[in-house]
């Protein structure tokens, strides 16, 4: 009786793991591997691609793309990732690249002539190295019911009167180019002398931040339950906390909102290049647009994608129909020559150095 | 005859050595890939430098000179080393009443006590971090249950986002693995001495003292050591409910892996901190044998 009981059980033990076995390699080898900020996969950026490809996408999402780069460069493969502007030379410099044909992007001249042309971009010979797709602000969203008519300025994120009640974002492309801009220097290069000013300034912030963070979901929540007052977000989290009824501002603070562009890039070794082409085509469709601005109050990079939206929601969304507008007010996050020792020198101070 | 049993023993001799060598294979294999072969690479990448490919470039030991001489990183560590501690003796002086229960008056519930304990694994840690955030958080559980109880107005209780509750997170998560070694230690003392204490008047506190604890030690020592090894290193809970003043040197070392990308500096401090682990270990057990209440 024991005896039959054991050989039932080892057989099922056995029959279980040979099923997990031939499970494994069924999963699919031509699904274009798409590697992306989350919130970024929903399936609206790219109607037409899944009609023409149904489940042909597979995404990794990541929260900052210094870690993305960290993760591509140990040996992650993806197809298509989706870095902001002022990492592509890095991703370059490691040679992570292959260049993107933009005879074959279909709407590539309805780009914004701004993203269209921004100097790292160039591959030559009619080749980039990103297509732009997206666009966006991060500034201070505060509310508006309990910090009153604050001066506009990043130094709200430094005020000691709200300690413990502020939370700012823990990315190099966001904080630091902030604490840099307040302390005077430039963000983009900088001598050691400099980045000792920049470091000093972001000391002077940690003991005030109730978190460094790049979970928005969280940042929201806390403000909305009005344990956070203050926080340095993207134009997402307003336009969702808005959309919520919550009483929230989104600062244009004097020294500039920081204004970025992000995109997508094509992996050497990618194995599935025609599908990304699709795919790309796809998002840069004037619905794709259309759904980023109206769900995320993100900017679309073409202007087709900002005729479908009425004048009114865009107000409501401060969100200029022409980039070239609003980069005149605010800062553009492009390369930074000392990323690295930027990053380095980050992770210090938020450890208490 | 002789003959003839002199080759079965052989044989059964021979037998022996191949199954003990089978059942040592798996073990050796584990022993080789999985923990000698990344502990050279993580020794081998402390001492590159951090430049071009992935595993850096020719050799150095600036990466450890920095982390000697930058007292930031002491600071860290020192920090990691005491919201373990507190996270062990928490964990600890929770467990050993309920392996106690367990042990001694469970009875037909201890199956179902047993269950209970364990019921948690049955969830990604990830949820139990999240659930301590909803009890912790500003507007969460506990401020509440102050506000309607009448004890206070407002929240006042910021507990998250802070080292205390790093504490309270990671003593709920590994409190069944200090349990369940105090249990099996408290199992194992023969109740004939515990009878032996009381025909010979000792009151109850005296004989948890002078027989139930110190047989129980190599249980708690066990606990203790199983509790502050994996939290001296953990990263995700200060990442996920601690806030800016818990970094705990397991953060540092995954943001050097991570966005500020330098692998060598990482394998240096991961190094160091195995050394740090391994000294504390050391002392606790030097400690054990010099004053140890072990009978």
């Amino acid at each position: 009786m024991t005896c039959s009981t054991k050989r039932i059980s080892a057989g099922l033990a056995a029959a279980a793991l040979a099923f997990a076995f031939s499970a494994a390699p069924s999963m699919a080898a031509d699904k274009l591997k798409y590697f992306t900020w989350s919130g970024y996969e929903l399936p609206e950026f790219n109607q037409s691609f899944n009609t023409a490809h149904p489940d042909a996408v597979e995404t990794t999402t990541f929260g900052d793309d210094d870690d993305a780069f960290s993760k591509v460069k140990a040996g992650f493969h993806p197809d298509l990732a989706h870095p902001c502007y002022d990492k592509i030379a890095r991703w370059n410099k490691e040679g992570l690249l292959q260049p993107i044909d933009t005879a074959r992007i279909k709407n590539w001249d309805a780009i914004f002539p701004i993203f269209r042309n921004l100097p790292d971009l160039k591959a030559g010979d009619g080749k980039v190295w990103m297509v732009p797709w997206d666009w966006g602000n991060t500034s201070i969203l505060y509310r508006s019911d309990i910090v009153k008519d604050p001066e506009q300025s990043w130094n709200l994120l430094w005020d000691k009167k709200y300690a413990g009640k502020i939370a700012t974002i823990d990315a190099v492309h966001d904080t630091p180019v902030v604490a840099a801009l307040l302390a005077g220097v430039s963000p983009f290069d900088m001598t050691p002398e400099e980045m000792d000013k920049v470091a000093a300034k972001l000391r002077e912030q940690r003991p005030l931040l109730s978190s460094y963070t790049t979970d928005m979901t969280s940042v929201e929540q806390a403000l909305s339950s009005g344990e956070l007052v203050a926080a340095m977000t993207w134009n997402a989290s307003a336009t969702s906390l808005r959309k919520q009824g919550v009483p929230v501002e989104f600062m244009k603070p004097k020294e500039g909102m920081l204004t970025w562009a992000c995109g997508f890039v094509l992996l050497k070794d990618s194995a599935n290049v025609d599908l990304a082409y699709d795919f790309i085509n796809s998002r840069l469709e004037a619905a794709s647009g259309q759904h980023l601005i109206q769900s995320y109050g993100y900017g679309a990079s073409t202007k087709a994608a900002f005729d479908l939206v009425s004048k009114e929601e865009l107000k409501t969304l401060q969100l200029p129909a022409d980039p070239e507008e609003v980069l005149k007010e605010t800062v553009f996050t492009g390369p930074m020559k000392q990323n690295d020792e930027l990053a380095k020198m980050f992770e210090k101070v938020k450890a208490g150095g | 005859m002789t003959r003839d049993a002199t080759t079965a023993g052989a044989l059964s001799a021979k037998r022996d050595t191949v199954f003990t060598a089978a059942m040592l294979l798996p073990g050796a294999l584990a022993t080789v890939v999985l923990i000698l072969f990344a502990l050279s690479l993580v020794l081998f990448l402390s001492l590159r430098n951090n430049a071009g490919p992935l595993l850096g470039e020719g050799f150095t030991i600036e990466n450890f000179v920095s982390i000697a001489i930058d007292p930031l990183y002491w600071t860290v560590i020192i920090r990691s080393l005491s919201i373990a501690g507190l996270v062990t003796a928490a964990t600890v002086v929770t467990a050993y009443p309920v392996a106690y229960y367990l042990a001694f008056h469970a009875g037909s519930r201890r199956g179902l006590i047993l269950f209970l304990v364990t019921l948690p694994f049955w969830t990604s840690y990830l949820l139990r971090v999240f659930a301590w955030k909803i009890v912790l958080a500003y507007n969460g559980v506990l401020n509440s249950a102050l506000i309607v109880t009448g004890l206070q107005n407002e929240p006042a209780i910021a507990l998250l986002n802070t080292p205390a509750a790093v504490v309270i997170t990671l003593a709920h998560a590994y409190a069944p693995f200090a349990i369940l070694p105090i249990y099996v230690s408290l199992q194992t003392i023969p109740t004939s001495l515990l009878e032996a204490a009381s025909d010979l008047g000792a009151r109850p506190f005296t004989s948890f003292r002078r027989i139930v604890l110190p047989n129980s030690m190599p249980g708690v020592l066990a606990a203790a050591l199983v509790v502050f090894v994996p939290t001296v290193g953990d990263y995700v809970t200060p990442a996920l409910v601690g806030g800016p003043s818990s970094t705990m040197i397991g953060s540092l070392i995954q943001s050097q892996f991570g966005k500020a990308n330098d692998w060598p500096f990482g394998s240096a401090l991961a190094v160091v901190v195995m050394l740090v682990i391994l000294a504390v270990i050391l002392l606790a057990r030097h400690a054990d044998r010099a004053f140890g209440s072990r009978t």
